[in-house]
């Protein structure tokens, strides 16, 4: 890196706006995960989709088809991946944090 | 039933893509734990390490201009299409190059129960929202495919696609005055892109990658921190110099800065 570059590299200041879009970003992508045959995106969403439906049921999945799913298990399922993700996704963004 | 990598690499005068597909296949061991097949026609060096060796003549001798290297160069690209029948895999995961693996992300793709899924939309790492013109392309702003990412099953469909980005390849003349796209240069997203909307029927609802690409451009600076970490330098809207910090799989533009960071890894 020539003076000119290192100048302005210890000159920029940390987005952290747009960093905490592409953060947002990347964690669409890993809430993002296949069970039963079918591709799904845990959230808020299809946890009360699940909530509202016992033993048997049939849903959509992200690609419109139908899926046999077991609603209590895969409750658990989708619970455990929005905790799992939520929580890496909070301590990505109390590390972005310090960078302001 | 075998699962694996493929990733295309012919040299020109100022890119080193060999050297770049064999930086990405260590990181693809490490997060994915799949076999690389390159796709060459350059003689593998010792310390290289590929799983196979396809070696092919490189089609599509284009001129591109790309922004860092404020020159034009060489781009041998036209070889993509032939991904389906090159690929010693049955299922398959193409990557450019210059894609970089940076997390297991790419694991899930292999789970999702499709033919043929690409990326539908990417994203500028630093927020510029011109970036969303990238989405489209021709006069007639039709939904952009990127061909950066594309995975594949052996099937009658997907066999299908790359038949047609093989027909739109050869016959790209016609392609770019039916779609009046601008730029001359052949490009694997709108071959991909006019293939997909043929082979659905015009319908432009196949189903793609349920996640956005993230795109470093020429035009920002990239450096590595980190074992997957990154650094992206980038002037913002307000005309100010802002970074951030990458921990995701990205597509690198800028192919001068992401050839210094495997010189430097090397």
């Amino acid at each position: 890196m020539d003076t000119e570059n290192l100048i302005a590299h210890a000159r920029a200041r940390f987005d952290h706006a747009v960093a905490k879009r592409t953060l947002r970003e990347k964690y669409q992508g890993k809430l993002i995960f296949a069970y039963a045959g079918g591709m799904w995106q845990a959230g808020p969403e299809l946890l009360t989709t699940l909530k509202c439906c016992t033993g048997t049921a049939i849903i959509l999945d992200l690609y419109e088809t139908p899926i046999k799913v077991n609603a209590e298990e895969f409750y658990e399922q989708v619970s455990q991946r929005w905790q799992e993700q939520l929580n890496a996704w909070l301590i990505e963004y109390e590390e972005l944090n310090k960078n302001r | 039933m075998t699962t694996g990598v493929l990733i295309f690499a012919f040299n020109n005068q100022h890119i080193d893509y060999l050297a770049m597909a064999n930086w990405s296949a260590q990181n693809i061991r490490r997060h994915l734990k799949l076999p690389v097949a390159v796709v060459t026609d350059s003689t593998i060096p010792q310390q290289y390490h590929f799983e196979q060796v396809i070696y092919a003549t490189p089609e599509g001798n284009y001129e591109r201009r790309f922004d860092d290297l404020n020159q034009p160069v060489t781009w041998y690209n036209g070889n993509r299409v032939d991904a389906y029948t090159l690929s010693p895999w049955s299922n398959t995961l193409v990557l450019d190059a210059d894609y970089v693996v940076a997390s297991n992300q790419l694991k899930t793709v292999l789970d999702i129960d499709q033919d043929f899924v690409a990326h539908q939309r990417a994203y500028d790492v630093g927020g510029h929202p011109n970036f969303n013109e990238h989405n489209t392309f021709g006069q007639y702003q039709m939904p952009m495919w990127w061909a950066t990412v594309m995975f594949f099953r052996r099937s009658e469909q997907a066999q299908l696609i790359f038949e047609s980005m093989q027909t739109i390849r050869n016959n790209w003349n016609h392609y770019k005055s039916l779609y009046n796209i601008s730029r001359t240069t052949y490009r694997n997203d709108y071959a991909l892109s006019i293939a997909l909307g043929t082979v659905n029927g015009h319908v432009l609802n196949h189903p793609g990658i349920p996640w956005s690409l993230a795109t470093v451009t020429h035009n920002q600076r990239l450096t590595q921190v980190d074992v997957d970490r990154y650094r992206v330098d980038f002037v913002a809207q307000d005309g100010k110099p802002k970074w951030l910090y990458l921990t995701q799989d990205f597509h690198a533009m800028g192919k001068v800065q992401l050839g210094d960071i495997i010189d430097n890894y090397s």
